[in-house]
């Protein structure tokens, strides 16, 4: 696919999303119906997940595209897991603004030693730090080995920080859709919003991906052609 | 002895007896950990907390700071007259050379954590009694994870224009874990609690330092590569 029918596949995927996204917010004050011990403060829910859903999504594909690149040093492989990462990081800010929000009517506090808050604040960082070495390096080839170093380190090491966390007692609702025992335990049209709320945020995801990817494409193109004007 | 100890034994060799010849790192991190123990033994109001209480806490956080101190340094030295890439130009492995730098890293951190340890004691009256052989089991185990991760990423940070400044971006995200174990293990033990009580707490300290070290070991090569 050449860069510019990313691009327009990009714009065209996002602005189907956005629409999908004015649907939900719609869906969630007006139609959904309201939970019963918490109130409409429980509408929050189909941002939160949704959003949750998206950040560890484009971590993850991070993380996986940064050990293929390590592996066979492709550039694609750096550029998916910089817009990967990236896309990661402003849906893991949705998550950890809306989470302490809802935190303070639901449970009566902000924040708590909660294992998935501390995960995705961490998660935060940890890609924070993916960035600064990407950019503090001197050598853009460099930064690019420890970005994958980085993300790498984090998703191995993930694991334990969940479980170490898990220690704490937790206040943050048990899944509800994908559960060990039995089909999700939401009622029929929660849980109908809530995934038409996650297919909307995965396609936003999906198309901002693609309009970053397009323009590390177009940035490495300049990058050629200068380099060629120099040659 | 294999040819691969035995690498791995010069390495550790090289960076202790540079230790042993300059005692930088070392002056710098056993002074920055007495000085922070009488720190924050002054910002303890003790008519609302006892000291013995929150040393634990206390204990772990000043490993993490003190020894970053020395460990963002562990490739400073041979910065200088590109000494590392005659390091990495010799025979041996990359892994082999990131168990050298990590054990001889460990050496260091782990006299300063029974340091800091000691310092705790004498400051805020802790009466670590029988537990003391536990208390210097995790210890270890949680400095062996910590340096492990710290030597790794100081490899990452000396190759960047912003310098040690990254590394406490990059390393106390990971550090979680051990604070954790770290911080139960030694408040237990600290308590005159039973053995059995932090086992738990002392095999995921491990688990934690064997994970660390494994994929410092394999990413290592990614880093020094050029």
């Amino acid at each position: 696919m050449s860069v510019t029918d990313l691009r327009r596949a990009g714009t065209a995927l996002t602005a189907l999303g956005l629409l999908g996204l004015a649907m939900v917010y719609g869906l969630s004050f007006f139609w959904v119906s309201t939970e019963s011990s918490q109130g409409i403060v429980q509408r929050i829910f189909y941002v939160h997940v949704p959003a949750a859903w998206t950040a560890f999504l484009g971590f993850a594909i991070a993380a996986l595209a940064s050990g293929m690149y390590l592996w066979l040093r492709d550039e694609r492989f750096d550029r998916t897991a910089l817009c990967a990462a990236e896309g990661g990081m402003v849906f893991a800010t949705i998550m950890i603004t809306t989470g302490p929000l809802w935190g303070r009517i639901a449970w009566g506090t902000y924040w708590t030693r909660e294992p998935r808050l501390t995960l995705t604040l961490l998660m935060w960082f940890i890609f924070l730090g993916y960035f600064l070495v990407r950019r503090s390096s001197d050598s853009p080839e460099r930064g690019k080995r420890y970005a994958a170093v980085t993300a790498i380190v984090g998703a191995t090491l993930i694991p334990f920080i969940h479980v170490s966390v898990l220690w704490f007692r937790s206040l943050h609702p048990q899944p509800v859709v994908m559960r060990t025992d039995g089909g999700p335990a939401l009622p029929g049209d929660m849980l109908a919003l809530l995934l038409t709320s996650v297919a909307v945020f995965t396609m936003i995801f999906a198309g901002l991906f693609m309009l970053r990817y397009a323009l590390e494409g177009l940035r490495h193109q300049v990058d050629m052609r200068g380099r060629a004007a120099a040659a | 002895m294999s040819l691969y100890l035995r690498q791995v034994r010069a390495i550790v060799w090289k960076d202790l007896l540079l230790e042993l010849r300059t005692r930088e790192r070392l002056v710098a991190m056993g002074a920055f950990a007495v000085l922070a123990g009488i720190l924050f033994d002054y910002t303890l109001d003790t008519t609302r907390v006892q000291p013995e209480d929150v040393a634990a806490g206390l204990i772990w956080m000043t490993i993490v700071f003190g020894g970053l101190l020395g460990i963002g340094r562990t490739f400073h030295l041979e910065g200088q007259d590109a000494a590392l890439q005659g390091v990495l130009m010799s025979p041996a492995p990359k892994d082999a050379v990131f168990f050298g730098k990590t054990l001889a890293n460990f050496v260091l951190l782990y006299a300063v954590a029974v340091l800091v340890l000691g310092v705790f004691t004498f400051l805020f009256g802790l009466e670590p009694g029988g537990s003391v052989w536990m208390l210097l089991a995790a210890l270890a185990l949680g400095a062996l994870g910590f340096v492990a991760l710290g030597t790794l990423f100081a490899a990452v940070s000396s190759g960047t224009r912003m310098g040690e400044t990254l590394l406490p971006i990059l390393v106390f995200p990971l550090l979680l874990p051990m604070v954790i174990w770290g911080g139960v293990a030694t408040g237990r033990l600290l308590d005159g609690r039973p053995v059995a009580e932090v086992a738990a707490s002392l095999r995921l300290l491990g688990a934690f330092a064997l994970v660390a070290l494994a994929t410092g070991a394999v990413l290592f090569r990614f880093v020094v590569e050029d």
